[in-house]
């Protein structure tokens, strides 16, 4: 139940598949890359102006999106039609653009912690990359990172993408409790676990910053979709003034 | 958007013995996945609409859905309930009452479940719905964010379940969804009736299995699979796939790059071991997708146990859009 549009050079741009009962995924080339994401992100906002409320919910990440709608509201062919309007107007109006500017207002900053107590992770990532534990904390914090997806649990952000230099496995075995603030890398991505959870990323560094706020029963994400992301390095007396805990691993 | 809602202390049922689980659940935060909230909800959507559908209730009246039994409550004031899914052998003080019917309780009433024998998840409804605090526009809880303080808290023995103040149902009332009820030749014995035998879970294949030989995709729907032990209400793990197709699935094409996963996605790690994704699953996932069990299939799933057996059968979208669709229409 797949079906391809094609772009105006030929070459297929998008697959549309109709995966479940309620949702369709559309997935552009396997790739992180801004200028793309910009426009999934585009066609994300103007598939729900188009549709309205058929559209029930829409999720994007590194190079696809999920439209979940209201199937007994639509047809195949209409909502064919209108995907494929969709991303070709995009795709026109995005093509030879490079990325929108960000604003200072959009970028946001994350203190992190990068000394041993709290980067459980950061000699062994050292020694598989070949550097140094300040050359890893440079590679890491020299990139403005693009955030391209939110997921995994509430505040969770995948951003990318991570210099080749500082690209590793995933850990072969996950670690059941990671604590609340870590900061970490896995092939071309970096997050900051939200709160304590299970996790298969190496840990490099801590931030004592909140990845989520609740006002007024109101879930607010620090990080949104599409926002710039850059890591700063701090002392641990500044971790420890703004509200930083250190946390001992148990092996 | 997020109410909290007003108390009515005088009417609630008092949690007063609990051993297996209990939480309130409604049809699910649908909208809130792209916040990277799992859309959870309840677990079997048949048996939670059948206990609205007696009741009079709307479609999506929070209720309690019970796992594997073994709660007792007490009734504050008259009201009337629906019990439905997983049969608990009920008693209302000391008389046993049937499953899949509404009843009648009254002021200072003690109503028992017990173990269920086969399946997993009991639905108890009360006339007008439970009150909770919403999140997420939602009242359905889920393990995972009651540790973080999300919406209402965990429901422990002495916790009290909020109800409407008018909840009492005529007798007319009763009779007259009884008379629906057999007009429509709601059988919950007959959605049910593989539960016993292999469950088959019909499914919408995805590029991974298609890139299968026809020999191949006959192998793996062939191949009865058990229900692991890790299963849960994010995911049911079952045990690997055949031999003879691993070498093959292993050297497919696939993504590398985590996209959105949806309800009943068939989930293949790296051991081989398929997981299909239930209604607390993570928004997005990087493992390589066989295909979508359709949900009417999942609502049976979720009511198998670790060690029953399953098999797979593809099917084609319109299919799963048609029995969803009559599924939802028998409720209305």
């Amino acid at each position: 139940m797949s079906k391809n549009i094609k772009s105006t050079k030929g070459l297929p741009l998008v697959t549309l598949s109709y995966i479940s009962e309620n949702a369709v995924l559309l997935e552009w080339p396997e790739k992180v890359c801004a200028v793309q994401h910009q426009h999934i992100m585009h066609c994300q906002q103007q598939i729900g102006l188009a549709l309205k409320s058929t559209v029930i919910d829409s999720i994007a990440s590194y190079a696809s999106l999920i439209i979940y709608y209201k199937f007994d509201q639509i047809t195949h062919d209409s909502l064919n039609t209108l995907l494929l309007n969709v991303v070709q107007k995009s795709h026109l109006s995005n093509e030879n653009l490079t990325l929108s500017k960000q604003t200072s207002e959009t970028e946001i900053e994350i203190p992190v912690y990068y000394g041993e107590e709290a980067g459980w992770d950061i000699q062994t990532v050292a020694q598989q990359t070949q550097l140094t534990c300040a050359e890893v904390i440079q590679y890491h914090t020299q990139t403005t990172y693009r955030a391209y997806a939110l997921g995994f649990t509430p505040g969770f952000c995948y951003l990318g993408e991570l210099v080749p230099r500082l690209q590793l496995a995933r850990k072969s075995s996950p670690r059941l409790s990671v604590p609340k603030g870590a900061v970490a890398i896995a092939e071309q991505q970096t997050a900051v676990y939200p709160n304590t959870s299970p996790g298969g990323w190496h840990i490099i560094g801590q931030t004592p910053l909140d990845m989520y706020s609740v006002k007024n029963n109101e879930f607010e994400s620090t990080i949104s979709v599409g926002q710039s992301v850059k890591f700063v390095s701090i002392t641990q007396a500044e971790f420890l003034s703004l509200g930083g805990e250190l946390i001992k691993e148990y092996v | 958007m997020n109410k909290r809602v007003k108390h009515n202390t005088d009417n609630y049922l008092t949690v007063i013995k609990k051993n297996g689980l209990c939480s309130i659940q409604d049809l699910g935060r649908l909208s809130s996945q792209h916040l990277g909230f799992s859309a959870g909800g309840v677990a079997d959507e048949y048996a939670f609409l059948f206990a609205n559908y007696l009741l009079g209730n709307d479609q999506n009246s929070a209720q309690l859905e019970i796992t594997l039994g073994q709660i007792t409550f007490k009734a504050a004031q008259d009201c009337t309930i629906a019990i439905t899914g997983a049969d608990c052998s009920v008693y209302i003080n000391d008389n046993p009452i049937k499953n899949w019917q509404a009843h009648q309780v009254s002021a200072n009433d003690i109503i028992r479940f017990g173990q269920p024998k086969e399946g997993l998840h009991t639905y108890l409804a009360i006339t007008g719905g439970i009150q909770s605090q919403q999140w997420l526009n939602s009242q359905s809880q889920t393990s995972t964010e009651n540790r973080l303080s999300f919406g209402a808290t965990a429901i422990v023995e002495g916790s009290k379940i909020e109800l409407l103040n008018t909840c009492f149902a005529s007798k007319e009332h009763n009779q007259h969804t009884a008379h629906i009820n057999y007009k429509r030749q709601l059988t919950p014995s007959l959605f049910y009736n593989n539960i016993q035998e292999t469950l088959i879970l019909r499914f919408i294949p995805q590029p991974l299995f298609l890139g299968l030989s026809s020999k191949e995709q006959d192998l793996l729907c062939a191949h009865l699979f058990t229900i692991s032990s890790d299963s849960n209400r994010m995911g049911y793990r079952l045990s690997t796939l055949p031999e003879k197709i691993i070498t093959t699935i292993t050297n497919l094409p696939k993504p590398t790059l985590s996209k959105p996963v949806t309800f009943g996605a068939i989930q293949l790690p790296s051991n081989n071991q398929p997981i299909v994704l239930m209604k607390e699953r993570q928004t997005i996932g990087g493992y390589p997708v066989l295909g979508a069990v359709i949900q009417s299939d999942l609502f049976k799933l979720c009511q198998l146990r670790p060690g029953n057996k399953v098999q797979f059968m593809p099917t084609t979208l319109n299919f799963a859009q048609q029995q969803l669709s009559a599924l939802y229409q028998k409720f209305n």
